[in-house]
């Protein structure tokens, strides 16, 4: 008996390792779906011609979508709220002849990059538009998990978003991602505490110190100035804007430049924020809920954060300072202009390259990016892409922080490398590590500078 | 099939009696061929399939993954890159130290709940509450309990007296370490003391008589007859749990995200981290066999030392 357990063991796992062996050595020679709807990303050698500052390949395989009918599957990433199944009903209203299902999926976005990883680079045809982060369209490109917009929309649709953003959804000369809504930093302050002290608001990072120190010092507030310092992707965001501030980039031509002047500047500011008592050391575990939380407490005069930190600031139910906020563009560093940089947020619209939609989608995909949409959406507080809509003046009825927007200035992250994930945590980590004041800011800089040239060239360690 | 084979010679043919034996025989594998159908797809290909994975370089193409044979590089570039050391070196010592307070501690608590003469069911049910917690959302809670501003421990220690200032605890590498171990310590304990606890009652009454009678004390009668009674579940939650610390990666993820830098970062979350957001494929797949290796010679060596008490727990 008992032989005959060991032999049918080994049976089975010599039967199952067979399997295996054919299944993965069948996948070299497997191919895909190449029905006439679906996507196809083969390189063409066609000229390239300068969009709204942008230099990106014509189109290949120009769709006429206006009469495109059928079922697309959205994968949406609100989550919560009525935005998704509001843009969906307007959208069948005008487009009787598409519906559109909705995928509803998880909110953290390194969860939500798993499940659509695992889903298209399976094969599946849906969904078949998605949302997806700003900072993807390198990586997704890279590996097949986004069709190239360029390629089948007329190059005048990219004319209608507002500067900076199309150039983040480009890669290798195609642009891959269509941007639905934009997310940026500002700076929000206590309008009660400033006037009880005659304070301005602060234009430059030395004045906010200043004025924060000041008002701390007299027992106006618990901590002067919070944001985010944990070990994350939030901290690359942080980061970016003080050292576009001081003149630096993290990237020159390719080439990381951590080790600059600039870059010194900014992370010396940083961790002299908490030296100095102005941020409390724990900043470098907070995120964004921590730092709003300790702000909406009552306990900070100034944070940073993305836009929807107006709202829940404004929420009675959870914050304790309604009415006493006020929301300006971030300062910059003295002799650096009138206002700081902001880095670039938001989520765009990517296409799976294995749709069987493909005028549908692309249709979906340019109703979400024409007026009525992003009305729609800033009604819901997210801020619009297009000029159209984010340049009206009409636009500061729905919240003071869409006031802002034409003053302010954007900073990309250097997310146009597929293995943009390993530069941004060798940004991060490092730079938490100076916050800490494990290593020494030069320290930091120069361990950053070399990790990041790893994974630009990503070799397999500087990559794992 | 018992009743046929009780006390008779093994080459006693009779042709029914051995075709009936054989139809049993077979009729029990055709029932066992489901289960096993699922076992193999679920569990036994995933794995061999894994192991292929490491073997090759792996690019997503529109058609799928592109398999590219190249032999152990993978692995190389894994075994050259220091982050992998380091986090094996943290995911050893982690086990090592969670595992053996937790057996400590799980030993004290079930020798106390064991003496209790009312309420011992009440105590049982809560002492098991931390394990019945979904860690995510304990995690969560710790994560609360050990913020730098407006945390609660900061906030008790403080009032004690016994700090001055407040404690970075997860930005800190030295207190995340700990900070995530005592989160651990404190959600897999009852484990360990429900099954020390079936251990204690299947010491019969009577050696406790014997011990009595000899005049033993206390601490003679745990060192003479309990503990020596007890080193099969010892051994056996010791396994249970190397097994789980070696894996652990939903603690670290939600209390620490694996910072700060990569001071909490577990071969688990390595292999996550690299799959799922760098999408390097085969090296993620290289990571997570080293991993498996590195278990199944921690258990190897674990049984080894073990191997005695274990035998004498199975009679």
């Amino acid at each position: 008996m008992k032989n005959k357990v060991k032999r049918w063991t080994s049976v089975a796992l010599a039967s199952s390792a067979a399997a295996a062996l054919v299944v993965g050595c069948g996948q070299t020679s497997n191919t895909g779906s190449g029905a006439n709807g679906s996507a196809s990303t083969s390189p063409s050698s066609t000229t390239m011609v300068n969009v709204a500052g942008v230099r990106i390949a014509k189109p290949t395989h120009l769709v006429n979508y206006k009469n495109a009918s059928g079922t697309i599957v959205w994968a949406e990433s609100f989550t919560t709220g009525p935005t998704a199944s509001e843009l969906v009903s307007a959208f069948e209203k005008k487009f009787p002849k598409i519906k559109v299902k909705l995928q509803v999926q998880p909110s953290n976005t390194d969860t939500n990059r798993a499940d659509l990883t695992a889903s298209i680079s399976g094969g599946s045809p849906t969904p078949d538009v998605y949302m997806g982060d700003v900072i993807w369209p390198a990586q997704f490109a890279h590996n097949q998990l986004a069709a190239p917009l360029s390629d089948y929309l007329p190059t005048s649709f990219w004319t209608r978003f507002s500067n900076g953003l199309v150039a983040g959804a480009t890669y290798d000369g195609k642009v891959y991602a269509a941007p639905l809504f934009a997310d940026t930093a500002f700076l929000y302050y206590r309008k009660d505490l400033l006037a009880k002290y005659h304070l301005p608001v602060p234009k430059t990072w030395q004045q906010l110190q200043q004025e924060a120190s000041y008002i701390v010092k007299h027992g106006g507030a618990k901590y002067g100035f919070v944001w985010q310092g944990a070990d994350y992707e939030g901290l690359t965001c942080d980061f970016d804007e003080y050292l576009a501030d001081a003149g630096g980039s993290v990237l020159t031509n390719g080439k990381a430049t951590l080790d600059t002047p600039a870059a010194k500047q900014a992370l010396s500011f940083m961790r002299g924020l908490i030296t100095s008592g102005v941020t409390p050391q724990s900043v470098d575990t907070f995120q964004e809920p921590q730092s709003e939380n300790v702000f909406t407490q009552g306990n900070a005069v100034f944070l940073r954060n993305w836009s929807y930190a107006w709202s829940d600031s404004q929420n009675p139910q959870s914050s304790k300072v309604v009415g006493k906020v006020g929301v300006a563009p971030l300062p910059t560093f003295a002799g650096h202009g009138s206002s700081g940089y902001s880095t670039v947020g938001g989520w765009d619209l990517y296409l799976n390259p294995h749709t069987k939609n493909l005028a549908a989608a692309l249709q979906f995909i340019d109703w979400m990016t024409s007026p009525q949409a992003q009305e729609i959406l800033a009604a819901n507080s997210e801020m619009p892409t297009i000029k159209a809509v984010a340049d009206s003046p009409s636009l500061a009825k729905y919240s003071p922080v869409f006031a802002l927007l034409p003053k302010v200035k954007f900073v990309s992250r250097p997310s146009q490398t597929p293995n943009y994930p390993a530069v941004s945590k060798a940004i991060y980590d490092n730079v938490n590590a100076a916050l800490a004041g494990s290593v020494s800011v030069a320290q930091a800089l120069k361990d950053a500078n070399q990790q990041i040239q790893q994974a630009l060239s990503g070799s397999g360690s500087g990559g794992l | 099939m018992s009743k046929v084979m009780e006390g008779r010679p093994a080459f006693q043919t009779g042709g029914r009696r051995v075709s009936v034996v054989r139809h049993d025989a077979r009729a029990g594998v055709g029932m066992l061929t489901p289960a096993g159908v699922v076992i193999l797809a679920v569990t036994i290909f995933p794995i061999v399939y894994s192991v292929w994975m490491s073997f090759n370089n792996i690019q997503l193409t529109e058609n799928g993954f592109q398999f590219t044979f190249n032999g152990i590089q993978n692995y190389v570039d894994v075994y050259s890159a220091p982050l992998f050391w380091h986090s094996v070196w943290f995911t050893v010592y982690y086990s090592i130290v969670t595992v053996a307070i937790e057996l400590f501690l799980g030993l004290l608590i079930a020798l106390a709940i064991q003496n209790v003469e009312k309420l011992k069911s009440v105590s049982v049910v809560v002492m098991l509450i931390p394990w019945s917690l979904i860690t995510v959302i304990s995690a969560e809670m710790w994560s609360y309990i050990y913020n730098g501003v407006y945390g609660v421990l900061n906030a008790i220690l403080q009032g004690l007296g016994l700090i001055h200032s407040p404690i970075n605890w997860t930005g800190e590498p030295v207190t995340a370490v700990i900070a995530l171990m005592a989160a651990d310590i404190w959600k897999t304990t009852p484990f360990v003391v429900i099954i020390l606890l079936s251990g204690l009652q299947m010491i019969p009454k009577d050696y406790y008589e014997a011990a009595r009678i000899d005049g033993a004390n206390g601490w003679q009668t745990f060192w003479n007859v309990t503990f020596p009674q007890l080193r099969g579940s010892i051994a056996i939650a010791g396994l249970f749990r190397i097994l789980q610390a070696f894996g652990i990666f939903d603690l670290p993820f939600v209390l620490t995200q694996g910072g700060p830098g990569s001071t909490t970062t577990s071969l688990a979350m390595l292999g996550e981290e690299t799959l799922f957001t760098n999408l390097h494929f085969g090296l993620g797949a290289a990571v997570a066999v080293s991993t498996v290796i590195l278990i199944l010679g921690a258990c190897l060596i674990f049984l080894s030392a073990f191997r005695g008490m274990v035998g004498e727990e199975a009679q």
